[in-house]
């Protein structure tokens, strides 16, 4: 069997329109949205653009059939290599499923295609008073099915939690072939919680193809604050008083003097630049409620010696401050030509002593280091500022990444709050997981994809990356190899 | 039974009397006290081909199907007690063995709670709600203990400790092998610590109470209130019998909400839901603050997965527009059968409650005619006589030929809880 055979099989499933195969289409498919002197260029052999559950469940048998990997991709904006083809094969490409399928506002709940934009579904229900709470920074361009492949989070996963709480229910098509559907509109269906399982497991156990979300109704009330701090210091002491002090805003964001000072250069939302970091509070419910904790939160950031707060009046002062935070890793290229965006979290109220350490990272690589975060669940996003082509910078933004990592590690956190594991972070795993533990998380790999052939290289340390391997030539499943598609790569 | 020697000597051991299932006793009965114990025990147990079934305090002991095989009860009470609280995090790690209500009790003392209803919080470990999965009403407001989870503990059959998560509120880190082992019935493994994320105990809470003719007054008033921008935390109809169970002036239809908020917000809040509810209402009343706990402790009480010689409970999931059309169904099945009957809707998720009393045989057609309702049905808890030839799990779902392999894959010689599960796995 060649590679022109495939084609045409893959072409009679999903049309010619459907099947990119010329090496010079295939170039945008290398990459994605992470940095690629981080997790590197890999060509699929074939991209594919299916239309239905049906053309993907075609697909992922022909795949089967022809022993090559498989790698799902939404909008291509995942930030730690997740969506790219790394050991070759057919990349199904979900966003020409971009429908809205049904919205129930009765039973909360809408099913969608994955190639959805976030920020669409949301400005279609919003009017009709529900919205889609997970709200990642990159959610004018990311997709719904990237979304529940990484368990995105977003600034409004304070007080609504991550993207798995949002899920009721998936259409997938399983390695297998098979398409089933997991949960549903009611809560508890029995059995082990498959869809629990699938959101977040990057694209290595199946192909979501329709998805069942959770409305949540429009808050009757909405306030954001904007409070400026002399320093970096005074603004996380009063996160951590904030998060103490048992007062929930639905969001609470921190940017420092760096990441103040792109957005406004890019964006004049009228942020004060001379404040050493602000914080952005949203707190909503019911309008007793979110005057009662606005009034407690404002108290708290004046006596951590805040300049100033100031209330968002209107509407679109809101969408302004909003904006520009959503905005600020674009705002960078004001300041840099390459950034490494980092992601990690730590128990909250460790938050002042690792800002202080990202601040030394800065000082002994040399490296200028912005901070745009999700302050209020402890989640990081330093933004390591560098030029690829100055020698050795790549090196020492690898190196201030390690150490950071290590450092949250050590003080009770983690080494991806939100943004994945994908290729970039595969081998920081072994920081926080022991073998037996990962032997776990390989079971339940095992038990969706026994051929381990979807999204291969993915989220396991490379040293069980070659257990995979091991798996497949004793389970007598044909690897890619006989079809000479290494010449392509 | 020479296989028994197998098991490590150095563990206590209890009276197996104590610790039968469905009529099963076990040959043996352990209580290890660290996770290196649990590990030994299993370990051993599953080189000898035993069937292990962990307990914790029996509460949710009467779900489950009819055990294929029984040697080993593993008892967790004695990994009990929090492990790590970091009040000003908001999280804290908590050993399997630790009941509901000793962990309120210290949560309260940091002016925290994890907001979950538990039927019976005095003997019910934590261990055992996540592995049983049962979710009450406050899950409107707040998720399920589900949604809470940030990290956990295991002994793998064979013996290995594996975690997962961590102690973060925000973690993508490998996979979320929490959701897998919650509600799993300690098929996969055996928990033994989890971590969670706890909240701010209210500083006030009130109840609506409102009584109704007819369901479809109740069930029309409360989803007035769950389509609006109001936020109570819990709304549950009751039939007459559960409005008796849960100790309320009686009534043929009962509407409790639950509000929990800052005191000045749930105040007027209460004031606001009880003026949208009273509509088509021949009552309606404001529960104060210091009877709302116990008010909802009672109305836990239809998730009881105890197990029980004369009631079945069972547990009917239907998308929340649909539910009165359910329940309703189901109590004109219960009335054709002669038996005592409560009824609870969750209409803020979509579940219903139904709890029956009577005739062995009346009990078996009730289940059988209620297992065909709504998306799904469990029998939460019965007699074991009626256990016998049924699946107290329901219909298979969908994804069942994965749910083999996951149990398969972890499990392979089933030791853990072995014909308990879904399907009989």
């Amino acid at each position: 069997m060649d590679r022109a055979a495939l084609r045409e099989r893959l072409e009679a499933v999903v049309g010619a329109s459907g099947v990119i195969a010329d090496p010079t289409d295939l170039l945008v498919y290398e990459y994605d949205a992470s940095d690629e002197a981080i997790a590197g260029r890999h060509r699929p052999d074939f991209v594919v653009l299916p239309e239905s559950t049906a053309q993907v469940a075609e697909v992922v048998r022909l795949a089967r059939e022809y022993g090559l990997p498989v790698t799902p991709r939404g909008a291509g904006t995942g930030l730690a290599g997740g969506a790219i083809a790394a050991r070759g094969g057919i990349m199904v490409v979900m966003t020409r499923m971009n429908r809205i399928i049904e919205i129930n506002e009765r039973d909360r709940y809408a099913i969608v295609e994955p190639g959805v934009i976030n920020l669409e579904l949301s400005n279609t229900t919003t009017p009709r008073g529900y919205f889609f709470a997970p709200d990642p920074s990159s959610q004018r361009a990311c997709t719904i099915g990237g979304n529940v492949a990484n368990n995105s989070g977003g600034p409004h996963c304070l007080k609504y939690g991550v993207t798995s709480n949002h899920i009721l229910g998936l259409e997938v098509v399983l390695p297998s072939g098979e398409v089933i559907w997991t949960g549903g509109p009611a809560p508890e269906s029995p059995g082990f919680d498959l869809t629990g399982a699938l959101v977040g497991s990057e694209g290595t156990l199946g192909i979501v193809t329709k998805v069942m979300v959770r409305l949540t109704r429009n808050p009757e009330a909405v306030s954001v604050l904007l409070a400026p701090f002399p320093t970096i210091d005074t603004a996380s002491n009063a996160v951590s008083s904030i998060v103490a002090a048992g007062v929930l805003p639905a969001a609470l964001e921190m940017m420092d003097q760096l990441s103040i000072q792109a957005v406004e250069a890019a964006f004049h939302a009228g942020y004060p630049t001379d404040a050493g970091a602000v914080l952005l509070v949203e707190i909503d419910g019911l309008q007793e409620a979110v005057a009662e904790s606005s009034n407690a939160i404002a108290d708290i950031c004046r006596q951590h010696d805040a300049m100033e707060v100031r209330v968002a009046e209107s509407a679109e002062e809101r969408e302004a401050l909003w904006f520009a935070r959503k905005a600020a890793f674009g705002a960078m290229g004001r300041l840099t030509p390459n950034y490494y965006l980092q992601d990690a979290t730590v128990p909250r109220t460790k938050l002042p002593e690792t800002l202080a350490f990202v601040g030394e990272l800065s000082r002994e690589y040399r490296l200028r280091i912005a901070n745009v975060f999700h302050a209020g669940d402890g989640n990081l996003h330093p933004l390591i500022l560098f030029d690829r082509y100055e020698k050795g910078a790549i090196e020492r933004v690898l190196n201030a990444g390690t150490d950071l990592l290590q450092y949250c590690v050590e003080r009770g956190g983690t080494v991806s709050g939100e943004h994945g594991i994908g290729l970039e972070k595969k081998d920081y795993l072994t920081l926080i997981f022991s073998p037996d533990d990962l032997a776990a998380m390989a079971g339940l790999k095992r038990s969706f994809d026994p051929l381990e052939y979807f999204n291969p290289e993915k989220v396991f340390p490379t040293s069980f990356s070659c257990g995979e391997v091991a798996a497949i030539k004793e389970s007598g499943v044909p690897v890619a190899g006989g079809l000479g598609l290494e010449d392509v790569v | 039974m020479q296989n028994l020697d197998a098991l490590p000597a150095e563990i206590a051991r209890r009276d197996p009397q104590d610790y039968a299932v469905d009529g099963v006793v076990p040959a043996v009965a352990l209580a290890p006290t660290t996770v290196e114990e649990v590990s030994a025990c299993l370990a051993a147990a599953n080189d000898a081909g035993l069937g292990v079934i962990p307990w914790g305090g029996g509460s949710h002991m009467g779900l489950g199907n009819l055990p294929a095989s029984y040697d080993v009860a593993l008892d967790l009470r004695a990994l009990d007690g929090v492990a790590h609280h970091e009040p000003d995090d908001l999280t804290i790690s908590v050993r399997a063995g630790c009941t509901i209500a000793e962990l309120d009790r210290h949560l309260a003392e940091h002016g925290q709670v994890l907001p979950v209803d538990v039927a019976r919080p005095e003997s019910a470990t934590i261990g055992g709600v996540v592995a049983a999965g049962l979710a009450g009403p406050r899950r409107f407001g707040y998720g399920s203990l589900r949604d809470l989870l940030i990290g956990i503990t295991v002994v793998l059959p064979d013996g290995r400790i594996a975690k997962g998560g961590g102690m973060v509120v925000k973690n993508v880190s490998g996979f979320d092998m929490m959701r897998l082992y919650y509600g799993s019935l300690g098929s996969l493994a055996v928990i033994t610590q989890v971590n969670m994320k706890v909240i701010p105990r209210p500083r006030a809470q009130r109840s609506v109470v409102a009584r109704f003719p007819t369901l479809t007054a109740a069930v029309e008033a409360a989803e007035a209130v769950r389509t609006s921008q109001l936020v109570p935390t819990a709304i549950v109809v009751l039939d007459e019998g559960a409005t008796r169970r849960a100790e309320l002036p009686d009534a043929r239809w009962s509407l409790c909400l639950r509000c929990e908020a800052p005191p000045v917000a749930v105040v007027r809040q209460a004031e606001r839901i009880a003026a949208a509810v009273r509509n088509g209402a021949e009552a309606a009343e404001i529960v104060e603050n210091d009877e709302t706990t116990g008010l909802w402790q009672r109305i836990a009480l239809a998730l009881d997965a105890a197990p029980a010689a004369d009631t079945i409970g069972v547990r009917v999931g239907a998308a929340p527009s649909q539910l009165s059309v359910v329940s309703e169904a189901a109590a004109n099945e219960l009335a054709a059968l002669d038996l005592a009957t409560e009824l609870t809707l969750d209409l803020g998720s979509g579940l219903c409650y139904v709890r029956a009393m009577g005739e062995p045989a009346a009990m078996r057609r009730a289940w059988e005619e209620l297992a065909q309702l709504g998306l799904h049905a469990t029998l939460l808890t019965a007699p074991h006589g009626i256990k016998s030839d049924t699946d107290v799990f329901g219909r298979k779902p969908a994804g069942f030929e994965t749910m083999r392999a996951l149990k398969a894959e972890f499990d392979p010689r089933g030791t853990l809880n072995r014909g308990r599960f879904i399907g009989h796995l």
